[in-house]
Order: C-alpha cells, then structure tokens, then sequence
C-alpha cells in the first residue's frame, strides 16, 4: 500500500505538467523540425534540419547567440557582486527590522518588469537622473547610456538581483554564529572572515542563484527591447521576431531550443564547477580556505570600504528606478518615458482611480495570480510529500521534470502555445492562462514547500499519534501549523510571479483577457503614458503596507529560507 | 408531360423556397445584433484609442446596447494571434497597416472590402483594397530644422553628410521601414526589387544614431538631443511638433511622400458580422473622421467630407493629392519579407 502513496501524491503535478508544459514543448521540437513556416500547415511534417542548420551557418544568428550568453554571464557576474554585501547585510539585520529590510527585495520583485526597466530609462536617458546630479557638480553629461549593452546589464541586473540575493541569504542566514565566533576567535577580521568562512559555506547559494539568473537572463526580451533600443539583439528578441513579426514559427522554436541546450549546458557546467569548489559536501577533505598573510592588511583596510560601496549600490540600483517610477507618477510630461520634471500634475493618478484607465486588466491579473498561486500549491502540496516522505522509484528523474519549466525558456511555452491555440480553442481563456501560469510558479512552489516538509518535526506527529491524534487530525493540528511559514512563502512567491509574467501571457490574452503587465508592455512598445506609473506607485504602497501587516504575522525573512 | 396550372404554380412556390432558402441562411449568419453582444477589437492604443472610443463605441452601444472590448498595442501581436485563430477569431475587427491587411485577405485571416459597409462608396480607390482604409497616413523624412543648412526637399538629402551619424534608422520592415528602404531605391533611380541597391545605400548612412521602434521612441529621442533626422508618419509628427518641439520639420520630398494607411479589417469567420460593419461604418463617419483629421492629422480615406480651413493645408486631400502618394509593389515586397529581414537584421541594423 505504502508503496503507492509516493507515486500517487505526484501524479496531479506531473499530469498537469504534461498538459499544460510538455504538450507546448512538444509541438515547439515539432515546429523546430519543419522544413519551412507554414501557419496554417499541419503539426506534423515530415522531419528536417533546415532550421538549426540555417542557424548553424549563419554567422548573425551565432552571433546574437554568443552575445545572449556574454551578456547573461555579465549579468550573472554582477548580481553576484552586488547580491552578496546585500545578501550578507540582510542575513546580520536584526530581526526587529529584518521585515522591513526585505521590502528591499520583496517591492522590486512585485512592481513589473516593464515599470521597472522605464525606470531604469529613467535613470540613464541623456535628461535623466545620473546627468542630472553628474551635472550639478560639472561634468558633462554622458549622452549614449541608453541603448547599450551595459545600459541592458543594469536593468537586467535589477530585474534578478533579488533572485540572487534571496538564494545567498538562505545560505548566509543559516551560518551558525558559533561558526564565526570561531573564526573571530582565531584572529579573523570580518572581512577575512567573509573571505574564508562565509563564502565557501555560502557557494550552494551562489551556485542556485548563478543558475537561475543566467537562465532568467538570457531569456528575458522586455528589459532587453527597452533598454537596448534593437542595437543590442538576444535570442528571445530574435525568437519573438520570428514568430510574431515573419510568422516563421519554425526557425522560432529551433532557436529556443538552442537556448534550451544552451541553458541547460550553463547549468549542467555550473553544477558540475560548484560541486567541484565544494568537497565536504560528499564528506571529502578539503583544505581550509586562506589568505596570504601579506594580503590580509589590504583585506582588512579596503573590505569595509568596498562592501559599503557594493552595498549602497545595489540598494540604489533596486530602489532608485522605483522611485523614479514615483516622481514619473507625478511629472506632467506626455509619455512613460520622457525624462526630465517638467511640472507636478495628478492628472495620470485621475485616470487611475477615476477614469479606470487599468482597472479591467488589474482584477484580472489579481484574480488570475489568486487562481494561479492556489492551484499551484495545491498541486505541490502533495508533490512535496510524495518527495520528502514517500521515496519511489524513478523520483529523481519525475524531479527533474518538474523543475524543467524554470530551465526552459518561457517565450517557448508561448512559441508552442500560440499553435496549440488553433486546437486549445475550447479552453476558456482564462483557465489557459492560470495553466501556464501554474507553470512558472510550481518548481518554485515544489522547493519552497519540500524543503519546509522535510523540516517538520517528526517527533511531534508521533507525540501526536501516541497519544491518539488520528491522521486528519495531526495533518491539521500538527502539520499545516509546521508549514504556515513554507505555504506563506510559496503564496507570495506564486502570486509575485504570476502577476508579474508577461513573456508567455503576452502570446495567450485575448481581448477579454489582458493582464496588466501585458497591457502596459503592449502601450510602452507604441505609446505610453505615466498613467503606468501611477498605477505601479499605487502597486508599490499598496506592497509596502501588505508587507508591513504582513510581517506582523509571519517573519518575513522566513519566507525564502529553504 | 403536360405542365397544368395548379402543377405550375407548384413547382413556382417550390423553387420561390428553393430559391428563398439561401437568402434566408445567409440572413441568419449575419444575425442581427442582440443587447450585451460583444465586440472586440485590436486598435492602436494612446489617441486612436481615445478617439474611437468617442465617435465609434459610444453611438454603437447606444444603437445596439452591445458591449466593446479592446486589445490594444502594435499591430505585430495582433495579427500574429488572428493568423493563430484563422477561423475561429476572437478579434471581430482587427486594424492593421497597408501591407498586413492585404496579406490577411490573401491568407484567409480577414474579409475582402464589401457595399455592405455603407460607407463603402465614399471610400477612394486606393482604400478599398484589403479591408476598409481608415486614415492615410503617409511617412516621410522628419528632421531637426536647426540642424539642416537647408531645407529637406529630396530623400537623396539624408545623405548630406551633416546627417551623418544624427539618423534614427526605422526598426525592420513595419510601416515607416519600409517607406524608408523603398523610397531609397526610388530616389537612387531603383524600384523594389532592387534590394541590393538599397541596402548598399542604407549602409552609407552607418553609424545611426540609433533604431527607432516607435514614434513615441523617436520623439523622446528628438526631445533628449539623441537624434536629428528620421523617417515617420508625418501625422504624429506633426502633433508632436506642434504640441512640444516646433523646431521639427516635416519635409515633402520631390520623389513624394510613402503612403501608408491604417486599415479596419473584420475577420474571417466573426460572430459579430453585422455589428462589426456598423463599427466600420461609424469609423467613416465624418465625425470620426474629422476627430482623427484634427487630433492626429490623419487624412480621410473617404471623399465627401466638409474640411475646416484651417486643417486643409496639414492634409491629403482630394483624388489628384492622394494620387501622388507612393504607393509600392506590396506583392513582391511581403514575398521578399523573410529575405529583406534577415538582410536588414544583418546588415542594416546590426
């Protein structure tokens, strides 16, 4: 009997899976096969390599390949430069203000991508923000930030550096003080002891939150298209090209498939280089990490100087956008991105909460993160017991799987969705929508929840069972107080990302159907007004005093700690 | 066989329903429109969005008690969605440029023009082709006046080298790129299948100051100093500078202005047939019109407007006027499209 109960606990996720995932997969391989693009052809022709071989060839498409993954690793590199003094001051907050230090993370991963790489505009365009203040002091200003690579490494890195950040603390916070103490005891500094103690205890982190940047990063296009004005070219802008603008569906999916491989090769390498820096982990000796005793002095003078500057970097670079997104709410300027206070109006805050400019695709987006984040732990609920209580067999590869949608690119899943829609026409719009976003959240939700399961104390469901608690009973009495914390994170993480997708949600809204990140991207690549921005400075309020009541309840920081 | 009276009248009651029998289908598929009906239409955002709202919603739903709902945005995604729902669309009216709505009626997505539209008749010529044309829109070189020693009169002029690393090229083959590429091969004594020629020529004006996707990027880019010279609709333009920069300039060149035009399509295979035709209809009403003449200097596509003084000189008006926009060889260039991009992507923008 017991041997059925791990495969049953995981059979809704991966059937929802195999629906919802595997099928716009399938049909994206499918397409990458065709010989030529044919909207209104079959499904299933007659295999070819046409597609990878013309990219194979082609030194344009090599090109903006290899530039995807330089600027991926860049950004990559940055997150973790500017990811750990935040990470480290986070974890060393004291737990009064801790709530309110991880708005820091929380705020910027809830106002959408689109808001937030405008104000990054904001920040770097000839009138903006940095000239502004650079010409206070007399310096001519810089004319050409916008529109480059690193003017696109800046807003990708504040778009993921919370990614990063939340996978360094979760390692950082649970170095045991006696650790340092140790350490401090031996003679170590605090910089050294960053050096030597926190860092390698902290490379699981790293290695997490490097795979999941550069993944998250090399497939992004919003952040990319705005910022790198079509002079710098990524896989996805090119994906999205083909497939939207030439309806040449097959060459679009052949290249997300290279940049499947190709993410899944960064991953595999990463790994593989983690683990090879991380001995003890399989119990073999290591050798202590150390500093030159000649470069200890330089550690100890410059490692302050540099962590506060880091520091204070990487709290501009999440904060400085958003409030520029506030001021921009108040400018009265025509468009989104006009940079520059030109006078103060509250005309765009009028047709917020007047004219219901947004109103429509906000409910939708609230109730559709709602739907989506419910059903999401719904089906990971079990899949997490399934995984840390009911070992079976062929579980490590059903994992892999499961994980798969966060390594694939979701401009696939739109590629592959956009032809199944000519079968899927049954489907109400808005369950097909809450599908795919169930997809994004749930390898998400399936670490968050089994990490929290395999924390439960299982002495206490025994004391429990001994003294006569019937299995309903200890669920609800014992288990799901133990994981309030571990629902609590998955919740917010769900809905964060579910209200804020766009990638695959812009290929699937209907008319009736249009979330608010997919509208204000649809307007900022025509026409958009700070009305945007209005309704992002509302959002960020809103987050802050949902974040405040919320941390009354539960410790904030938990909500990540895996 | 005798035919007898009473045989006769019979086979003519017969073939009177034989023959009734279509009409009778055909009506119920244009079934009249019901209260709470929907309609949904994939419209430009900003202004158009405003206007249409305004002059087109407003009398609909008053006369129909239906309900309008809107996608709105560029027109990439909303034709890549009807190309995916061909059939079974869940757009009922769909606008899109010149070259995108004939295609759609090549492929099937959308409906070729009919006298059902009311309307129909006062459209000219050149606007009936590939749904309904609902504003002119022609694109031409628009530039900084401050920074011309003198006037643009000839799109050779954008090779004046004081342009030289001031241009913001158009994005790709939209509207205002391929104004852009076949004025070029026109101006150089070339016609649209001469791409090399073009592409040559383009690559003379390299380093752009930069690509623009949008008007709303390109203003902001005149507004910010990033550049003096492009190529766009010369109806936003003129909004723009007369609303926040006068100092830009909107030049007719010798060789003519490239038409465009924004076209009102109903799809193949729509639920709304009747409604969607009232909606067209309403958008050729001369309120509408004369709305979008006045907003967005945008000219009317039908003939028998009364034009306000002051708005003639800022439009195209009249057969001859709308006669000497340049129109292109939309055949061969939407054959060439795959291969132009892949060259534009290549060598123009990259």
């Amino acid at each position: 009997m017991n041997r059925w109960i791990g495969p049953v606990l995981a059979a809704p996720v991966t059937l929802w899976l195999l629906l919802a995932f595997a099928a716009p997969m399938f049909v994206v391989l499918v397409l990458s096969l065709h010989e030529y693009p044919d909207p209104f052809g079959p499904i299933l022709m007659a295999p070819s390599l046409a597609q990878y071989t013309e990219i194979v060839s082609d030194t344009f498409y090599l090109g903006v390949i290899s530039e995807t993954v330089l600027l991926s690793l860049a950004v990559t590199v940055v997150a973790a430069v500017l990811g750990y003094p935040l990470a480290y001051w986070l974890a060393r907050m004291p737990v009064k203000y801790r709530a309110i230090a991880f708005s820091v993370i929380l705020i910027p991963l809830l106002t959408n991508v689109v808001v937030r790489s405008l104000g990054i505009m904001l920040l770097l365009s000839p009138e903006g923000l940095i000239n502004t203040v650079t010409g206070w002091v007399g310096i001519p200003p810089a004319r050409s930030m916008l529109f480059t690579h690193g003017a696109v490494i800046v807003a990708l890195t504040q778009v993921f550096l919370p990614f990063m950040v939340l996978a360094l603390y979760d390692n950082l916070q649970n170095t045991s003080p006696r650790v340092h103490e140790a350490a401090q005891s031996l003679g170590a500094s605090p910089a050294v002891r960053f050096l030597t103690v926190d860092l390698p205890l902290s490379l699981p982190g790293l290695r997490a939150g490097s795979v999941i940047v550069f993944l998250m990063a090399s497939t992004a296009y919003v952040s990319a298209t705005l910022l790198g004005g079509k002079k710098v070219w990524t896989t996805s802008m090119l994906v999205l090209q083909e497939a939207i603008k030439n309806l040449n569906a097959p060459l679009a999916a052949a290249l997300t498939i290279a940049m499947t491989v190709i993410g899944l090769s960064f991953a595999a390498l990463c790994t593989i280089g983690f683990t090879r820096l991380m001995p003890w982990l399989k119990g073999k000796p290591s050798r202590p990490l150390s500093i030159p005793r000649w470069l200890v002095p330089w550690v100890d003078a410059l490692g302050p100087i540099v962590s506060r500057i880091l520091l204070l970097m990487s709290l501009l670079l999440l904060l400085l956008p958003l409030g520029l997104v506030f001021v921009q709410s108040f400018n009265d300027v025509p468009q989104a991105t006009a940079a520059g206070f030109k006078g103060f109006t509250l005309k765009w805050y009028e047709q917020v909460f007047f004219a219901g400019t947004y109103a429509d695709a906000f409910w939708i987006s609230v109730q559709l993160a709602l739907a989506s984040m419910v059903a999401a732990i719904a089906l990971a609920l079990p899949a997490a017991f399934a995984l840390a209580r009911f070992p079976f067999r062929g579980r490590s590869m059903l994992v892999a799987f499961w994980l798969l949608p966060l390594t694939l690119p979701n401009v696939a899943i739109g590629v592959g969705m956009l032809r199944l829609l000519q079968l899927y026409v049954i489907i109400p719009p808005f369950i097909g929508l809450m599908a795919i976003h169930v997809i994004v959240i749930l390898p998400f939700a399936i670490t968050l929840l089994t990490t929290s399961v395999m924390a439960l104390d299982r002495s206490q469901e025994e004391a429990a069972a001994s003294l006569g608690a019937n299995g309903i009973k200890r669920f609800f009495l014992i288990i799901l107080p133990g994981l309030a914390p571990g629902l609590f994170a998955a919740g917010i993480v769900g809905f964060l990302l579910s209200f804020g997708e766009v990638t695959v949600t812009s290929f699937l809204t209907t008319a009736r159907m249009t979330t608010l990140p997919v509208r204000i991207y649809a307007e900022s690549t025509f026409s958009l007004e700070p009305t945007a921005h209005a309704i992002s400075a509302v959002l960020i309020l809103f987050t802050i005093i949902a974040l405040a009541v919320v941390g009354k309840i539960v410790r904030l920081d938990r909500l990540y700690a895996r | 066989m005798n035919i007898t009276r009473r045989n006769f009248t019979r086979l003519i009651a017969g073939a009177g329903v034989g023959l009734a029998a279509p009409a009778h289908f055909v009506k119920r598929a244009v079934a009249e429109p019901k209260k709470g009906d929907e309609l949904v239409v994939g419209v430009w955002g900003g202004a158009q969005e405003k206007i249409v709202k305004e002059y087109v919603e407003k009398p609909l739903v008053e006369k129909y008690g239906c309900k309008v709902s809107y996608v709105l945005g560029g027109t990439g995604e909303r034709r890549a969605r009807a190309y995916a729902e061909r059939g079974r669309p869940s757009f009922d009216v769909l606008y899109l440029n010149i070259y995108e709505s004939r295609q759609a009626v090549k492929d099937g997505v959308t409906q070729e023009p009919t006298p059902n539209v009311e309307r129909f008749e006062a459209l000219y010529p050149s606007a009936r082709r590939g749904g309904y044309g609902v504003a002119f829109n022609p694109c031409t070189i628009v530039y900084d006046k401050r920074k011309a020693s003198k006037p643009i009169t000839s799109w050779k002029d954008m090779w004046n080298p004081e342009w030289k690393g001031r241009i913001a090229w158009p994005d790709g083959l939209g509207a205002e790129g391929i104004s852009a590429l076949m004025m070029t091969a026109r101006a150089w004594g070339g016609t649209e299948k001469d791409f090399d020629l073009v592409v040559e020529k383009v690559k003379e004006l390299k380093p752009f100051a930069a690509i623009q996707s949008s008007q709303a990027q390109l203003f902001e880019m005149f507004d910010q100093d990033i550049c003096d010279l492009s190529v766009e609709f010369g109806s936003f333009t003129r909004t723009y500078a007369e609303s926040r920069n006068p100092n830009i300039e909107i030049a007719s060149p010798e060789e003519g202005q490239a038409l465009a035009m924004n076209v009102a399509c109903i799809t193949e295979g729509t639920r709304n047939q009747k409604l969607a035709e009232e909606w067209v209809n309403l958008h050729l009403s001369e309120p509408c019109m004369l709305a979008y003449s006045r907003e967005l200097y945008y000219s009317p596509t039908v003939n028998d407007l009364t034009i306000p003084e002051d708005l003639k000189p800022k439009l195209v008006l009249g057969e001859e006027a709308v006669s000497k926009l340049v129109d292109f060889d939309w055949d061969l260039i939407n054959a060439s499209r795959p291969k132009w991009q892949a060259r534009y992507d290549r060598e123009i923008a990259g």
